[in-house]
């Protein structure tokens, strides 16, 4: 058992779950972009 | 001795090239005000996030909570637990979040003149402005100062190095605004925690988890683990630290910015609760290295600028390479901080202070002229304001300081108009001076010889700020009560 668990896990926490966010949010937020993109395109010729 | 070498160069002028690249190439998509300050309301969940967490991390954050970490010990990450459960309090329930989105505002003054009437609008919006100015104004001076730290640049060369930064993020920001911001802080996302995760395992597998455990054991003793136990930090710091974090999540312009440019209610409140556990890392991971500063550095070499002890302790620790991307990931937070918070602070002069003379009656191209010279001029104040304003004390005490210029009182005049129908223009103004003359009166007292003493030893940071928020709400109960409210206009929410 390492010593002072709280803030052990609190590190343990941080290191899994900011890695596994960096690699989930990497992927969908490009999607995001593109959306967003395609959307601001699109309502820019309609307004034309 | 540092360990930067032309391996390390090229990483960081590639990451630069590319950064500006991204940041350019959207501004043909800037046709309107609406898409320079909040991307016409477009923006999707993740690209939300990694626009959050790339812009609540910059150089300076990474700075202060270090150097909490290097004079607290793990301690030192007591505001990252406050700061993520308030996060995920707001998102979750939708205090104040919901109706401040629902109403279709850019900036929270904008809904303050729906209960309150134009002029606190105005009011509001010069007080955050100030706060806001202020609080970003060494924003530079602590990037150059780590760049210099851990590159091993002549100090000399300092000024150009911010200077420069800042040109780049400006000419991204002034073309592109809300826009670039995005795009940009998704690719810095991206690179900056590449960068702190790589060398968070580098401190942890290097020096190793009991190692750290044990200096800050041998330093600071139980305190060092529990914030109750420091005689320096206890309950006026939970208290100070949790009024601040429940503030700054509800009014702090830049993560507002974000809830508001959300395609929808439910995605800002996404953002908000899925970006909580970011609030801890942003503490926790920079106190990790503070903390192995604190085994690696010696107080000798250190001396009094406990700030300077991470920098240092990275520029021998981190090895060719990794040290490229360690660069590139601080310029990455670094910038997107830089970037959200020039544009941030100039929707707010735009929107609100100078409201009442554009009246909304302003072509878009008019708007959006005035609105990137505004972004221009903010990026020239910070130039001149870091290079000279002097900082006393732990850079986190003023932050804190200048942040609750504004966070005090808008966070009662938002809390109010939102859930209190008695709320009204009296106590509004009330609060908003209150809440600003106080920590105004304490940067003052901190600067002034003769009062320095009592400022920081007697008085302190910690009970001015907690003065500051009783005194704001205590001045909105009283003066809206003195002023009854006669038409009172609600709030959807």
């Amino acid at each position: 058992m390492p010593e002072h668990l709280f803030w052990w896990l609190a590190t343990a926490l941080c290191v899994v779950w900011y890695s596994t966010i960096t690699i989930y949010v990497a992927v969908r937020g490009a999607m995001d972009i593109k959306s967003m993109l395609l959307r601001l395109s699109n309502n820019g010729k309609e307004e034309e | 001795m540092t360990n930067f070498s032309w391996i390390d160069g090229s990483i960081v002028g590639l990451y630069i090239v590319a950064t500006m690249v991204a940041g350019i190439a959207v501004r043909k998509y800037v046709g309107k005000v609406e898409h320079f300050l909040i991307a016409g309301r477009e923006m999707n969940l993740y690209l939300g996030i990694a626009s959050l967490a790339a812009t609540e991390f910059g150089i300076v954050t990474c700075m202060y909570t270090s150097q909490n970490g290097y004079r607290n010990g793990f301690a030192g990450a007591t505001p990252g637990i406050l700061a993520m459960l308030a996060m995920f309090f707001v998102g979750y329930t939708g205090f104040c979040v919901k109706p401040l989105r629902d109403a279709g505002v850019m900036t929270i003054p904008e809904l303050f003149e729906v209960r309150y009437g134009p002029r606190i609008r105005w009011a509001a919006g010069v007080v955050i402005v100030l706060g806001g100015l202020l609080n970003m104004g060494v924003f530079l001076r602590t990037g150059g100062d780590f760049l210099v730290a851990v590159c091993g640049f002549d100090p000399k060369y300092l000024e150009i190095t911010m200077t420069a930064l800042l040109v780049f993020v400006a000419i991204y920001t002034v073309l592109g605004g809300m826009l670039s911001v995005l795009v940009t802080d998704f690719l810095q996302f991206v690179v900056m925690s590449a960068g702190l995760l790589a060398v968070t395992i580098l401190i942890l597998v290097n020096i190793g988890w009991d190692q750290l455990v044990a200096v800050v054991q041998e330093k600071y003793g139980e305190g060092g683990f529990n914030p109750f136990a420091k005689p320096d930090m206890g309950w006026k710091y939970i208290v100070d630290n949790a009024l601040l974090s429940l503030a700054m999540v509800l009014t702090w312009q830049t993560t507002i910015q974000r809830l508001l440019a959300a395609k929808d209610t439910k995605t800002g409140r996404q953002v908000y609760t899925r970006t909580s556990v970011f609030f801890l890392c942003r503490w926790l991971v920079p106190v990790l290295w503070g903390i192995a500063a604190l085994k690696v550095i010696t107080p000798q070499e250190v001396g009094d600028n406990t700030l300077l002890a991470m920098p240092m302790m990275l520029s021998r620790i981190t090895p060719m390479g990794l040290m490229g991307i360690l660069i590139a990931a601080m310029l990455a937070a670094d910038m997107s901080t830089d970037a959200s918070y020039m544009l941030t602070w100039s929707s707010v002069i735009y929107n609100d202070i100078l409201a009442p003379v554009h009246k909304r009656q302003w072509s878009e191209k008019r708007g959006l002229v005035v609105s990137r010279s505004i972004v221009a001029v903010i990026g020239i104040f910070l130039l001149v304001y870091g290079l000279w304003y002097p900082l006393q004390g732990s850079l986190w005490d003023y932050l804190r300081l200048t942040g609750n210029i504004y966070l005090s009182s808008m966070s009662v005049l938002l809390v109010a108009c939102c859930y209190w129908k008695r709320a009204n223009s009296w106590g509004a103004a009330g609060a908003i001076i209150c809440g600003a003359v106080i920590p105004v009166m304490f940067l003052v007292m901190e600067q002034l010889p003769s009062t320095r003493h009592f400022a920081k030893e007697v008085l302190g940071p910690e009970y001015s700020n907690i003065a500051t928020y009783i005194i704001a709400a205590t001045a909105m109960v009283l003066g809206s009560l003195l002023k009854p409210q006669t038409r009172p206009l609600a709030v959807k929410g």
